[in-house]
Formats: C-alpha cells, structure tokens, sequence
C-alpha cells in the first residue's frame, strides 16, 4: 500500500513539475508562435517576487498570487518592446529572448547577490511507510488540475478566450472580424508570462533561490514544449506532462535524478521521431483537436 | 589549379572579394604572425584563449548563417571533445607521449555524436525552432550529468571525470621527435592555432562558396523547394551540423590543451549563449565578420571583467537583442560594406558584378 | 496505348475533418499538355502537393510511369522527374535571379557552367536584364517566370504549374502561354492549374475539371466550353 503511494506520488509530483513549468511557455508558443528563451528567467522573477514578499510579512498564498501578477504585468511590457517586433519570425524573437535572459538572469545577480534567503516550505510533512512526504509537494499536483480548468475555463468561456482561439487559428480573418489581435497577442503574452511566475513561485518554497533558479526548470519545461506541440495548448500540455511525467518518475526512481533527467531527453528524441509536431499536433492532425 | 582554387575563394556567399579584402586580409595575417615578438608572453596566452573559440563560432557562422540552423549544441561538443581529449590522453599516456592521436580522436568521437544527434533532427523532420530547443536542451542535460560525475567510480579508464570540479591534469598537445618532447604551449601553441585557424577559414571559405554552400543556402533559404529542386535536404543538414560540431569539438581540444583541465561549465546556460551573441553581433553570415566579433567580444568582456565591472554579460545579453531587432544582419557587413565603398571612391575602381 | 506517364487512382486526402480530395482519378499521358481547373477550393493544389509528396495520400494511388510513387520523399520524386512551380512564387527572395537558377542546375553541371548556363536560361525566358537583381526586388511577373525557369532547369519530364500567370498582364499571360507550348513542343509533360479562362483558351488543350475536391469532368477545351454543367459550379448555380 504504501509502495502503491509512494509510485503515485513519485508520478504524480514529476507529472506537476513538467506541467506548471511548461504551460506558460506552451500557451506562447501554441498561440503566437514564439519561444520564450527567457522562460527560466521569469520563473526565477516569479520566485524572486514570491520570497520578498514573503520576507516582507505577506502570507506565502498571497505572495504566490502577487508574483503571478508581477510577471504578467512585466511580460505584458516585454511584448510591447520587444516581442511585437518580431511576430513571424521564429528564429529572430528565440535570439531576442535569450539576449533579454541574459540581461534578466545577469541583472538580478548584480541588483540582489548570488542568492536570496529562502522560504521555509509550509504543511510540513507526513509519515506512511517510512518514509516521510511533505504535504506541500502534494499539493502542487492539485493546483496543477485548478489552473489548468481555469485555463480551459478563460480559453472556452469568456470572450477573450474566445478571440484568443480564433486569433491563434487565423489571425487574418479575426482582424477583419473586428477582434483587436495586437490586444489578443499582448494579453496571451502576459497570460503565459503569469502562469510562468505563477510556476516559479510554488516551486520557490521547495529548493534554493538565486539568479540561475529558472535553470533548473529549463531542460523539463522545454522538453515538455517539444512534445506536446502547440497546435493545442491544453490537450498537448497534459498529454506531454503525462507521458514525459511517468517517464522521468520512472527512471529517477530506479535509478537517481539525474538519469531521470537523462530519460526525459530520451523520449523527447523518440517522441518526436514520430510526432514531429508534437502530440497535439499529431492530434489535430488526426481531426480530434482544435 | 592553385589560380582556380583561389577564385573559388571568392563567391556569393562571401563579403570581400577583390583587391583591397585580400590585401587587408593578409596584413592581418602578418600582424598575427610577428605579434609574439611585441608582446609579452602572458598577451600571446590570452589571444591563444580567445583564438580557440572561433573555430566554434565558424562552425555555428556555416550552421545558422547559411543554413539556417540554430544550434546551441556548440558547447555540449566543445565540452565532449575537451572530455574526450582529455580521456584518451590519459589512458594513451603510458603508451605513448603523442597526444595528436588524442586530439584526432576526440573530435572524431564528438562528430559521430553530432551525426548522430543530426541523425535524429534532421531525418526526422524536426522543424528549426523545436531544433534550437532540442539542442539546449541537449547541452543543458550534458553538463548536468558531467557535474554529477565525482568520485572514483566516474573513472574511464585511467581518466577522472571528476565532477562538478571537471578533470584536471590535461596534457598539451605534444609529439615525441626523436629523443626531444615538443609540447604545444604558449607560444608554439599560438602558432599552431593561428596555422588551423588560417586553413579552417579558407577551407570554410572554399566550401562556403562551392556547390555544396550553394545547397546549403537554398536548404536554409527555402527547404520545401530546395527539395522539390531534388536535394536531399535532411543529408545537406545533417552535413553542416556535424561539421559545426567537429570544429566545436577541435574548439574543445585546444581549449583544454591551452588550460589543462576542463569543467562542466563549460556547457553551462550563460557559456552557451556566448557564441551566438558573437555569431548574431558580428554577422551570421559571414565568416570573417564572425570571426572579428568573436575577438573583439571576448576582448570587450574581459576589458569589462578586469576594471571590476560586472556587466559584461548583461551588456552582451543587450547587445545581442538590439542587433535582433534592429541589424539583423549584424554589426560587421555594413561597415564592411562602407569602407568597400569609401575605398572604391578614393580609386576610382569600377563597378561589382 | 502506352502507360501514362501519370496516373491517379482514386486518390482521397483527409486533414482532420475536412476533405479535400475525394476519390480522385484520371491519368495523363506523356507529352500532353493538361489544364486542371475548377472553382476555388476544388483541390487542384492539393493534389499538385499530392503529386510532389509534400504530404502523404489519405488512400489511394498515384503513379508516375507506372510506378506507385507510395510515400518516397520528395526529393526523390524530383530526381525522377517531376517538377513544380508552387501557387505562391517559392523562389529564394535573398539570393540574386542566377543564383536562384544556378541551384537546380548545379545539380548535373560544375558551378562555373552551370553559372553560364544560368545567364543563357535567364536571357531566352526574356528576364536576363534581372540577372543580378535579388529575386525580392524584381517585378513579380520576372519571379514567375524565374520560378518557372527553376522548375525547367533540372529537366524534368512532368512539369506541373500551379497559378502561372497570377498577377500578370495580359502580354505576360500571353508570352507565359507561348512558353508553355514550347516545353510541351520539347516533349515535355505539362500540367497547369489556372483560374484565367483567356490563359486556358490560349492553351487550347484537354481539361480536368475538378470541384470540391472531385472529379467532375474531362474532355477537349471545346466540349468543356460547351458542358452547360461546367458552367453552372463557377456560376454557383448548383
């Protein structure tokens, strides 16, 4: 019984980590085409936001929520800059951002130091087995289902999710039905940006804090961009976390992080292999997405 | 022959062609050549350092500016070729000083890892942008399995891996003459730098301007009717991918026969990012321009290292995203371009054509 | 009757829910010259990217001399001797008229010849004096022609031209169909898909009429003119 547990939490916590990572940058790509090379970056902002104000007295639920908001609003003024000038050009807007997280990751190092104190994981932990689970990680799995039905729920029932979709499909023919896509793209752009700093600040409690915390991040949330492709956004990243989540818990498991790690890059390789669009494009490919 | 040879130098994928291009350009050489006697031996080091890096960028300049292929897997084959270097010397050491069967191997082992990596991209059908990510990711996860190498149960062979603190202890380059050891270091090693640095640019010129470079401009230009025009597009990529990444990994080999150990770093998120910004600041698609900016960065970063500023990487990071935006050909060609005309003007020399 | 040199076999392409090639067939001989046409969104195109194997086939044949062409890749395709110029010039917009041209010809000559041969192509399409030009700064009407020429150069037997004369004047249309009849006067294979009826009158051959995604009709110019059924799926009566 409790190895049974034990399996699922493995899974489960490695499915959640791939999928708060990665639907950020997922929902950029899928809608508007870019790579977000300063995706670590904005986690580590996402993070960064969260402790300071944590450290400041505010209660961790709410910083979390407050560093959500802070990236958005950030990525929201990195489109405007930057990012509008280079829609359609995919290989020029990833040089863009991987400049723009040099400066971010350089940046934070020499306003704030090499590293920040870090926040105390709340809930504590639980004995089953022996062998102890913190109720914290456990948690994050379940916040991962809320934001991806709020995901679905802003995608498939206002308005703006509405435009947004038709936006992503046809951006020609939106325009010319009135819907004001510089508008669409700019607030999708803070939308994946949010949930960016939204990932970050959870996984904040969990691990150190420094300018390079978003690296950690990099290597799984892109691996899980790769397989899930854009075509759609919530299918794909659920599939991909899924898959790429029992694959990682699997290995790490048996035999240690790192090959776990190892296994992820793996199967990204083989999976593309026969899904060169990702799984969502393979899906839609078939007529069953949108 | 040797006449056709150097006309086949020049061609359209080249920025300099005529007169005053080759004259410049064998000033420099000459420059570079007497340069050990005006400077001190410490100068002649640092300049082999940076020297070693270009052969990287040269290769990234073929992959991304011809090709348009985006890798940043670059420095996960520097960072094979300097570990493999420094492996097969180790073991090979008892048996033999010459450590150039070493180097051979090295970068042998690290394009048959490029091939095979390319193998996977290109053959299946892997579109650019998941390419890039696949690539960084590819580095990212190397130098993440590296830094967990230590301890003595991460041995091959006679050769430490030697985790997060890398291998030391790694051989110049040397050969046995007869009963003397020459060993590559300092200045010997500034020569046989400046030596493959001269053959890997006109070589890379040669090839640049031949039919294959033709090919590989079309693939990067218009794949889908590049292929319809009967190339076998996958093999073309797969081509100048390995390529790029056996000049990586010869990059690699010299690196760490000038500085004797090799770290995990080296395939880390910031080191990875520094060839393309050369490569992007300087002008992709040239390979002299390329290889100005890739001295003159390193050289910039180091000026603003040693006067206690830390900015380098934020400046370089910026500098990067403004030439995106705003010069995307890069920095170099327009000038380059500038001083083309202004020298014509003064000669009064006739048109291009 | 000798084996037409292309030929489809019920040939269906599904993506996703929408089909946009149903159960296609009819073949075409060697050293024929064929206008495909139909109203907007009837599948000539499609088809054409079926032909070149830009996608696969949802089921059905197609055969080029014969042979089913499966799911061999493009390239190969073009090796054996098919040739497209696609709806929307594909030429390479950063590189100069000649060296568009030198890269299929490079393909069976030495660079330096295939250079010369280049400038020679350029002059007897009429479009030389663009030589040196980048393919982005010549009028669009030269960079049909150029992608025209590209599609000749390699030599192909089957040549299929998708939208030839778009955006063209009316003497470019007309010296475009004299183009034609000269490749077809070479021996080669010529397929054209085209919406400007003059063009296909001036090209006075069979036609294949193709509507939402099917086979509707076939037969000489003349008895397509007078199939009143023709007339009515441009006119929308049905």
């Amino acid at each position: 019984m409790s190895t049974v547990f034990s399996v699922l939490y493995i899974y489960l916590d490695s499915i959640a980590f791939l999928l708060l990572s990665s639907l950020g940058l997922i929902i950029i790509l899928g809608m508007m085409g870019i790579t977000n090379m300063a995706h670590g970056e904005f986690m580590m902002l996402g993070a960064y936001t969260c402790a300071l104000a944590t450290h400041a007295g505010c209660p961790l639920f709410l910083s979390i929520v407050l560093a959500m908001v802070a990236v958005g609003l950030l990525g929201m003024i990195m489109e405007s800059v930057i990012i509008r000038r280079l829609y359609g050009n995919l290989l020029q807007s990833l040089v863009a951002t991987w400049g723009l997280s040099l400066i971010l990751s350089q940046g934070m190092l020499i306003l704030m130091g090499p590293s920040l104190p870090s926040i105390p994981m709340p809930l504590g932990g639980v004995m089953l087995g022996g062998r102890s689970y913190a109720i914290y990680r456990m948690l994050l799995p379940l916040i991962g289902v809320v934001v991806v039905v709020g995901l679905g729920l802003i995608l498939f029932r206002t308005s703006f999710g509405m435009k947004a979709r038709a936006t992503m499909q046809n951006p020609e023919i939106s325009r010319a039905m009135g819907v004001n896509t510089k508008l669409i793209y700019l607030l999708v752009f803070g939308l994946g940006c949010g949930l960016t700093g939204l990932a970050g600040a959870l996984y904040a409690p969990t691990t150190v804090l420094g300018p390079l915390y978003g690296a950690n991040f990099l290597a799984p949330a892109f691996v899980t961009v790769v397989v899930s492709g854009g075509a759609n956004v919530i299918l794909g990243a659920l599939m991909a976390s899924v898959i790429l989540g029992v694959v990682e818990g699997s290995f790490s498991y048996a035999f240690g992080a790192v090959i776990g790690r190892l296994s992820l890059l793996i199967a990204t390789m083989l999976l593309i292999r026969f899904f060169p669009d990702g799984l969502s494009g393979w899906l839609v490919k078939r007529g069953g997405g949108r | 022959m040797i006449r056709r040879f150097l006309r086949e130098l020049n061609g359209p994928q080249s920025l300099g062609s005529r007169g005053l291009f080759w004259s410049s350009f064998g000033l420099c050489v000459v420059v570079m050549v007497l340069l050990p006697a005006f400077v001190s031996e410490y100068e002649v080091g640092n300049f082999t350092y940076f020297l070693t890096n270009i052969f990287l960028a040269l290769g990234l300049s073929m992959m991304w500016g011809l090709g348009n292929i985006l890798s940043f897997g670059q420095m996960a084959f520097f960072g094979l070729a300097g570990y493999s270097y420094g492996v097969i010397a180790a073991n090979l050491a008892p048996v033999t000083d010459n450590t150039f069967l070493a180097c051979i191997l090295a970068v042998l082992v690290t394009m048959a890892g490029a091939a095979l990596l390319g193998y996977f991209l290109f053959f299946g059908r892997v579109s650019g942008v998941y390419v890039s990510i696949i690539t960084l990711v590819t580095t990212l996860i190397f130098e993440t399995f590296m830094a967990q190498t230590a301890g003595p149960k991460w041995a091959i062979g006679k050769a430490l891996l030697g985790g997060y603190n890398g291998m030391v202890g790694i051989p110049s380059l040397q050969f046995r003459w007869g009963n003397e050891l020459i060993e590559f270091f300092d200045v010997p090693l500034y020569y046989l730098v400046i030596a493959l640095l001269l053959v890997t640019y006109l070589a890379l010129r040669w090839l640049a301007n031949s039919r294959y470079g033709n090919a590989l401009v079309a693939t990067g230009s218009n794949p889908v009717r590049t292929e319809m025009l009967g190339y076998d597009i996958r093999l073309v990529q797969l081509e100048v991918f390995t390529l790029a990444g056996g000049l990586a990994g010869l990059s690699g080999v010299l690196y760490v026969s000038w500085g004797h150990y090799i770290t995990p770093s080296t395939m880390g998120l910031t080191t990875a990012a520094l060839p393309v910004v050369w490569v992007a600041f300087g002008g992709r698609k040239s390979l002299l321009a390329t290889m100005v900016a890739a001295i003159g960065l390193q050289y910039f970063a180091q000026y603003l290292s040693m006067t206690g500023s830390q900015h380098a990487l934020v400046i370089q990071g910026a500098l990067l995203m403004l030439v995106v935006m705003f010069v995307p050909e890069g920095v170099i060609p327009p000038v380059g371009r500038a001083i083309g005309r202004w020298w014509r003007r003064g000669t009064k020399e006739g048109d291009p054509s | 009757m000798s084996t037409p040199i292309l030929s489809l076999e019920h040939v269906t392409k599904r993506f996703g829910g929408v089909t946009a090639v149903d159960d296609v067939s009819f073949a075409i001989n060697e050293g024929e010259l064929r206008c495909l046409i139909g109203p907007n969104g009837a599948g000539k195109s499609t088809l054409f990217r079926l032909i070149t194997g830009y996608f696969p086939v949802t089921s059905g044949t197609i055969r080029y001399r014969g042979g089913d062409l499966g799911a061999l890749p493009s390239f190969r395709r073009a090796r054996m001797g098919i040739s497209i110029k696609f709806q929307t010039p594909m030429v390479y917009y950063d590189q100069t008229m000649l060296q568009n041209l030198v890269v299929p010809l490079q393909r069976r000559l030495p660079v330096p010849q295939a250079r010369r041969d280049a400038a020679v192509l350029l002059d007897k399409f009429g479009i030389g004096d663009g030589a040196h030009k980048l393919a982005s700064e010549v009028a669009h009407g030269y960079r049909q022609w150029l992608e025209i020429c590209m599609a000749v150069a390699t030599r192909p037997s089957l040549l299929l031209l998708d939208e030839p004369t778009a955006g063209m004047s009316p003497e470019e249309t007309k010296a475009t169909a004299g183009m034609i009849h000269d490749l077809v006067g070479e021996g080669m294979t010529v397929v054209v898909i085209d919406h400007d009826m003059e063009f296909v009158r001036m090209l006075n051959c069979n036609l294949t009429v193709l509507h939402l995604g099917r086979f509707f009709a076939q037969g000489t110019l003349a008895e397509i003119q007078a199939n009143p059924e023709v007339r009515s799926i441009y006119l929308g009566k049905k």
